[in-house]
């Protein structure tokens, strides 16, 4: 039996011994599974991202020292927290709810999301994803309805992070707008819950300052707040190259520059606090991909050169709006 | 569209559950094509009871060519078309008839690009040992080869029979970790877990 075994490559002769009478069903099954099992690709283990992956991943964000030195405060007073208990001292569950100030593309999302990871592997959240909502996601159009809309991202969230974006909005319609019910249904959840939720309001700074003026109570609850400040343009310079390693593309140096001088100019821009900072860079990268792919699709040879590089007069001016 | 294997020993019960299972699912007629291993194929028209008297028999290997129904299967709002196929017996040793290897090797090739495995074992006979019906090594390797495709459920059949029960126990205690579905293929019993599981995995 061993030796026929070995002979086998195709289901056809395992049918044929089949039909003759050399070998059993179950044979045949047995077979057949060793031929399938290797014809499929080795299941890939998930494997979790450790600590110290987290941590290398949020130490090559560019700029962002405030939020950094942070993120080590939180993770030493937690691993405290930890050897206090095992000393069977008093050990307080910290509230880490937090508000994000800054301008778009500032790195607030990228952060929440990092964080989730991080107090996952601390073990501060049981499941450390992230859940991203805004205004539309909470509020709702009937009376009752917003409670009950807002409940349900909790219960989403549970175990992990509450991303609100914009989260000013929820007081800008005044008195009888329902962004005040989500508030107070969030504020009851974040009681309720908060030994595993952590919920992060993130704004532009002025707004957001605005906000917690008109809910005297939130200050209080969000004891963690952080500035992300506007990159200056050799940040973004570093982002920018960075982002087009990570695609396997390359500037030329005189794009670069180009580059430069595009990104300085968009700084005095009346606009640039809506779009400006990483987000800028971003989509100037990828309308440069896309230009630099339709340079080269009219072009007779491509070297491989062509294919990584990016030259200046792929780089135009994304409108600011 | 997706196809829904019936594997098993001979006489469990495959073809019994293929025509009740159908008309659970509301066939009025079953439109059975017939696909026999010299690469024949034939198309025969019969209703519910019929089907009983033409397709199935108290003597093992009744069945010796693949039977594929075509059914409509309900699911929300809408209906999904799914190919429910019933096969030869599969046995622990060597047949000596050639035609039943033949029609065996077919039902494995089936097996073998099937989406859906429905493992009918027949739950009174799974503590003893000499009947054609009752478990066997062919069963493990069934299980085994089964943990590869996405679908894959052990339907205990006759659960209608005394001692069905303890075979039952029997069965969950050899197979752990599989999904394992009571059933009663002739008084159309357990159907509407079974149909659950076909609606998941479609």
């Amino acid at each position: 039996m061993n030796n026929v075994k070995d002979k086998v490559n195709s289901p056809n002769q395992i049918h044929e011994m089949l039909i003759n009478g050399a070998i059993t069903p179950s044979q045949a099954i047995i077979m057949f599974c060793e031929l399938d099992s290797c014809k499929m690709p080795p299941v890939r283990t998930v494997q979790e991202e450790s600590l110290d992956e987290v941590m290398r991943e949020l130490d090559q964000l560019i700029g962002l020292t405030k939020v950094k030195y942070l993120v080590k405060e939180i993770q030493a007073f937690a691993q405290i927290q930890k050897k206090r208990q095992e000393a069977k001292l008093l050990a307080e569950p910290q509230v880490l709810h937090m508000i994000f100030k800054g301008n778009p593309g500032t790195g607030k999302t990228t952060v929440a999301r990092l964080l989730g990871k991080m107090f996952k592997h601390m073990g501060i959240l049981q499941k450390g994803h992230t859940v991203e909502v805004e205004r539309a996601d909470l509020v709702g159009e009937y009376i009752g309805h917003t409670a009950q809309k807002t409940r349900e991202q909790i219960k989403k969230a549970y175990g992990g992070i509450l991303f609100i974006d914009e989260a000013y909005s929820l007081a800008r319609g005044g008195e009888k707008d329902f962004g005040k019910e989500a508030i107070d249904t969030l504020v009851k959840a974040m009681e309720d819950y908060k030994d595993n939720l952590i919920v992060i309001l993130a704004g532009y700074k002025d707004e957001m300052e605005w906000f917690l003026q008109t809910n005297p109570g939130l200050r209080s609850r969000f004891p963690i707040q952080i500035e992300f400040s506007d990159y200056s343009v050799d940040e973004l310079m570093e982002i920018a190259k960075m982002m087009v390693e990570k695609r396997q593309y390359k500037f030329s140096p005189e794009a670069l520059a180009k580059l430069e001088k595009l990104l300085q100019d968009s700084k005095n821009d009346k606009n640039y606090d809506k779009l400006g900072n990483a987000r800028l860079v971003r989509n100037i990268i990828e309308k440069a991909l896309r230009r630099q792919a339709l340079r080269l699709v009219s072009q007779k040879s491509i070297s491989r050169e062509d294919l990584i590089q990016i030259k200046p007069e792929d780089i135009s001016e994304v409108p600011v709006n | 569209m997706k196809r829904c294997t019936i594997i098993g020993k001979p006489n469990v019960g495959k073809t019994m559950f293929l025509i009740n299972f159908a008309e659970y699912l509301g066939a009025k007629a079953l439109n059975v094509d017939l696909l026999y291993s010299d690469g024949t194929k034939n198309s025969i028209n019969l209703s519910s009871k019929t089907a009983v008297l033409r397709l199935v028999d108290e003597n093992p290997h009744k069945t010796r060519c693949i039977q594929e129904i075509t059914l409509n299967v309900p699911m929300g709002k809408g209906k999904k078309k799914i190919k429910i196929v019933d096969t030869a017996g599969l046995i622990d040793g060597i047949h000596p008839d050639v035609d039943v290897r033949k029609a065996i090797s077919q039902t494995l090739s089936i097996i073998r690009d099937s989406d859906l495995i429905l493992h009918i074992i027949d739950a009174p006979a799974a503590k003893s040992k000499d009947l054609p019906s009752s478990m066997g090594e062919v069963d493990y390797q069934i299980a085994q080869f089964a943990q590869l495709k996405r679908g894959y459920a052990i339907l205990a059949n006759k659960m209608d029979l005394p001692a069905a029960n303890e075979g039952l126990d029997k069965i969950k205690e050899e197979f752990p970790g599989h999904l394992i579905l009571p059933i009663s293929a002739l008084y159309k019993r357990g159907f509407k877990e079974v149909k659950a599981f076909v609606v998941r995995n479609i």
